[in-house]
């Protein structure tokens, strides 16, 4: 039985990220999804000055991560990219509320509670808000 | 869709209406950086003192304040027209290369990173000290090295944070500032409350009007030295436009903040110019210059409580040490994507994805900068803050002609654009004009330093401020020769686009310093 429901995955070019992506898209073919949908979200904090430059640099960042990410996914799989202005977790759970995805999938780099607590664990913040299933990988 | 087929990154439509540029900064958000920046608890302590000693001033102190306030208007309101017309931008250089060509614009920029820098040092001091003074350990904060080894740390962790806390960054600026002004309310309430109903201290004085009115003040000289040191307790509120983002409100949001954070700074200003006057009278704050609301902070709260007024000064100076890394590393990422600086400045870190490479440099050039001057002679320290108001005259001034410059053509639009668009900035840039000489005159005799010391014949804080202006012209040539240099450099001054200057709400958005 094949769902064509999209599925939906975070990248932003680290490893953890990278094992994520892979797995994605194992699990397109697998399952018979119609798209997989690399999604880079990240929110510009405001916080004193020049916010529109550092968007760009964000912007022009964000790009070459998707490109990065549609290289390695290669020939055979149907993929898509969002660019989105939310942090990462609300970007993701966005995305995958408008395609009406089957799940979310994230990577984890292994960061500790504390660590995860300072810089933010876009995974931990995506078991809470998310009404997709997510599944989340851990870089080898 | 057939499988096998590749969707290429979609290019810029994308991300017009959902990508990057998002509403994320309310105009409560916008206010809180522009008064955090401005520290007022540590601004108030360092100077109130130095006011009311100038003979001729005393009592008038919080008329001083007033009268402090009126230039900082005047360019508050070129921040404000100048960022409805470019909102994009690295403020004061984006804006002076576009109205009056990119030498200026370029040295416009300098001047806001090296007054950022030496005013890292002394706030990174402030907090070292305070740290122990809250714990009452006073043989560390009377040993220089102690406190120096804790201001390098405080740098430090405001550093990291800005560079790996996002979120983490909006909370602390918030939480601390929030801490600042309560203290500083409570203060206010409790020493007025005691003058007028309880048993105040021999030496206090009841509050009257009349310490609002500046032609009270019978020496204009008096008046004018007072402004001086005055106007540099309110620098910091531009953080605010500096935080121009791309939200439908962004042309307008942050240029009104800006202005509603002046207003605010002005009135906590007097309220507690006038509690410490009244409570403490003008001997005591002379004799404390250097901190006087401890000092009050003490008497009037008695112990334990007296350590509140500590932890608004430090919670001020921790504050404003991010608030200052935050846009000082903006501003260069700014100058690099114009190509008027190294590209490797414009970097955002791959998972932080914060202007990283530009933010370490600066936490990094602000502890060498510090420790270089405390070893030298901690005299010199507060020399280079006498240095740092030529900066901020320099390119808040720089600011007021521009905006002048940039809308000449609209001025004869109507009796109101000619006023708040042509006039006040005009004069504000021309009050700070007359700042910027007459410091310098004062700053050339060495009598006037706070080392006392002469260098080549000059106070010292003078030779610091010519020192950097001389680093930044040397740099800014050896930029000229190179490749992004020459493109950057042969940008030639433009005016406003008629249709902003009417109001229209377009988006407009000047690329042509980046994509040409």
């Amino acid at each position: 039985m094949t769902d064509p429901r999209p599925i939906v995955v975070g990248y932003d070019g680290r490893a953890g990220s990278q094992a994520a992506l892979a797995e994605a898209a194992r699990l397109v073919e697998e399952l018979g999804a119609a798209t997989l949908v690399v999604v880079f979200s990240h929110g510009v904090t405001p916080l004193g000055g020049e916010v529109a430059d550092l968007e760009a640099a964000v912007e022009e960042r964000g790009r070459a991560v998707l490109q990065d990410a549609v290289d390695r996914v290669g020939d055979g799989i149907p993929v898509e990219t969002e660019l989105r202005g939310e942090s990462s977790a609300d970007g993701l759970v966005a995305v995958a509320e408008e395609r009406g995805a089957q799940m979310i999938v994230v990577g984890s780099t292994g960061e500790g509670p504390i660590r995860g607590i300072l810089i933010g664990s876009t995974s931990y913040k995506l078991l809470h808000l998310s009404t997709t299933p997510v599944l989340v990988v851990r870089a080898g | 869709m057939e499988a096998g087929q590749i969707i290429p990154p979609g290019p810029a439509p994308q991300v017009g209406d959902k990508g990057l540029k998002k509403d994320a900064l309310g105009f409560v958000s916008s206010l809180v950086i522009g008064v955090a920046s401005t520290a007022p608890g540590y601004s108030l302590a360092a100077t109130l003192g130095f006011i009311v000693a100038i003979t001729g001033i005393g009592l008038q102190a919080p008329a001083v304040l007033l009268v402090a306030f009126i230039p900082m208007l005047l360019i508050a309101a070129a921040y404000y027209y100048m960022n409805r017309a470019d909102p994009d931008c690295g403020t004061t250089f984006s804006w002076v290369t576009k109205a009056m060509g990119p030498s200026l614009g370029w040295l416009g920029g300098w001047a806001i990173i090296v007054a950022d820098i030496i005013v890292m040092a002394n706030l990174a001091q402030i907090a070292g000290l305070y740290s122990f003074l809250l714990f009452d350990w006073q043989s560390a904060a009377d040993s220089t090295v102690a406190v120096t080894i804790v201001g390098v740390v405080w740098i430090a962790v405001m550093t990291a944070i800005t560079t790996i806390g996002i979120e983490l960054s909006a909370r602390t600026q918030v939480g601390l500032l929030a801490a600042e002004i309560i203290t500083l309310a409570l203060f206010a309430v409790v020493a007025l409350a005691k003058v007028w109903f309880g048993d105040p201290p021999a030496a206090s004085v009841d509050p009257s009007l009349s310490w609002l009115n500046p032609f009270a003040i019978d020496s204009f000289d008096a008046l004018v030295s007072g402004v001086l040191l005055g106007v540099f307790i309110y620098w910091g509120w531009d953080s605010t436009v500096t935080v121009n983002e791309e939200s439908r409100d962004s042309s307008e949001g942050p240029g009104k903040a800006a202005l509603l954070a002046t207003v605010i700074l002005l009135l906590i200003y007097i309220v507690v110019s006038y509690a410490a006057q009244a409570y403490g009278g003008p001997q005591q704050l002379i004799d404390n210059a250097d901190d006087v609301l401890s000092v009050l902070g003490e008497q009037v709260f008695g112990s334990p409580l007296d350590k509140l007024l500590i932890i608004a000064v430090l919670t001020s100076a921790a504050a404003s040490t991010q608030t200052t890394i935050l846009p000082t590393a903006r501003t260069s990422l700014s100058m690099a994507r114009a190509k008027a600086m190294p590209k490797v400045l414009g970097d955002v870190h791959p998972r932080y994805l914060t202007p990283h490479v530009a933010t370490i440099l600066m936490g990094v050039l602000s502890i060498v900068w510090y420790v270089g001057l405390t070893i030298i002679s901690e005299n010199i320290l507060f020399d280079s803050l006498a240095a740092l108001g030529l900066m901020i005259a320099f390119y808040y001034g720089l600011t007021g002609f521009a905006c002048t410059i940039y809308y000449r053509r609209e001025l004869g639009r109507d009796l109101k654009t000619l006023v708040l668009v042509g006039v006040a900035p005009l004069l504000g840039g021309l009050i700070l004009t007359a700042i910027f000489v007459k410091s310098i005159i004062d700053l050339a005799d060495p009598g006037n330093s706070e080392s006392g010391d002469s260098w080549l014949g000059l106070g010292p804080p003078l030779v610091i401020a010519i020192f950097f202006l001389l680093v930044g012209v040397a740099l800014m040539l050896w930029w000229r020769t190179t490749a992004d240099g020459r493109r950057f450099f042969r940008l030639r001054p433009q005016v406003v686009d008629p249709a902003i200057a009417s109001g229209a709400r377009q988006a407009y958005v000047d690329r042509e310093l980046r994509n040409d």
